[in-house]
């Protein structure tokens, strides 16, 4: 019935949605082999449930359509309301700020300050020292903030 | 005329941390997101487990047996069932269910419509030399020499739902049961 090939790319849409966000933020730029793996994988499993075995031509382009609505639902929720967006993205996390780790945090999102180090690296951080503030943002992404240098005239000054 | 562009102000609207670092970060929430992931990961055990046992078909669970009173029938099948997934239904008739015992003996064995259309019976093994509808079903009879003797019936329910049936021998009560087919 055509019905149920709508309702299961929706449920395939928003299940997926949910195993990506419940599976959580690493840190990084690029996907790691086994993000790779896991996008894949996901992927195919999911196909073959929301296919089954209508393998028409019609059957792709309107469960691409619905999968394609429910996309666009998310982000008009996203954008309309903070909790929508807070639900779907999570909010920014401090890890680091003025010398001290968020312990806590870092435990839960299962990083290491090495993960905060290979960014501050990327960024010209020499050492821990340096940042003045890491956060992990809502896309997945570590951002370093590295600690103000003193202004040579404030040595002067002295 | 060139279109113009609609503007708003700027206004420093990201909540900071320490009122120094604009971050929005909502420690608040987080904290409730990691109480209901720790309630999630659960949840996937938990069905996880149930799928192992066979709560959503295909394990130990979803194996079910019923019989006639004089174990004529022996019906082993499977009470839960997943849609569009193959399985066996298999009758063992004892001899009370072979009339005329020897070369000249036969079954026969009355199926609802239902084991056709909604649990999508796909074959049966052996072929029955007579099939006959009526009754809102198909009577099926099969060349028997002795007993026990066994016919299985291939099964791959098209949709989800509860599908009840109905196997019945002439003379004996029948066999009502139900299966449930999950997505």
């Amino acid at each position: 019935m055509a019905l149920f090939t709508i309702l299961r790319a929706v449920f395939g849409y928003l299940f997926l949605v949910l195993i990506v966000r419940i599976v959580g933020r690493r840190p990084g730029k690029q996907l790691t082999p086994f993000e790779f793996l896991l996008v894949f994988y996901l992927g195919g499993l999911t196909l073959t449930g929301m296919v089954g075995q209508e393998v028409s031509l019609t059957n792709a382009v309107c469960q691409i359509l619905t999968v394609a609505l429910c996309h666009y639902a998310l982000a008009w929720l996203r954008y309309h309301f903070d909790w929508a967006a807070q639900l779907l993205d999570g909010s920014p996390l401090v890890l680091l700020h003025q010398g001290s780790w968020r312990s806590d945090t870092l435990r839960h999102m299962h990083i290491q300050d090495d993960d905060v180090m290979d960014m501050a690296r990327g960024q010209g951080v020499k050492d821990l020292a340096g940042i003045r503030a890491a956060v992990l943002e809502s896309f997945g992404e570590i951002t370093v903030l590295p600690a103000e240098q003193q202004k040579p005239s404030d040595d002067a000054a002295r | 005329m060139p279109a113009t562009p609609q503007t708003a102000l700027v206004q420093d609207s990201v909540p900071k941390v320490d009122d120094t670092l604009a971050v929005g970060e909502d420690l608040g929430f987080q904290r409730s997101w990691w109480r209901f992931e720790r309630f999630i990961w659960s949840l996937f055990l938990v069905i996880l487990i149930c799928d192992v046992l066979g709560l959503f078909g295909r394990g130990w669970l979803a194996k079910a047996r019923r019989a006639t009173p004089d174990n004529a029938l022996t019906l082993d099948y499977e009470h839960i069932e997943r849609a569009s997934t193959p399985s066996v239904m298999t009758l063992t008739f004892g001899p009370a269910a072979i009339q005329n015992p020897g070369p000249n003996g036969k079954i026969q064995v009355f199926v609802s419509n239902s084991i056709v259309k909604p649990l999508g019976a796909q074959r049966i093994s052996p072929q029955p030399s007579v099939s006959a509808v009526g009754g809102s079903g198909i009577t099926y009879t099969f060349a028997a020499t002795h007993a026990p003797a066994v016919v299985q019936i291939a099964l791959e329910p098209s949709f989800p739902g509860i599908h009840p049936f109905r196997i019945q021998l002439p003379k004996e009560p029948p066999i009502d049961a139900k299966v449930f087919v999950v997505p």
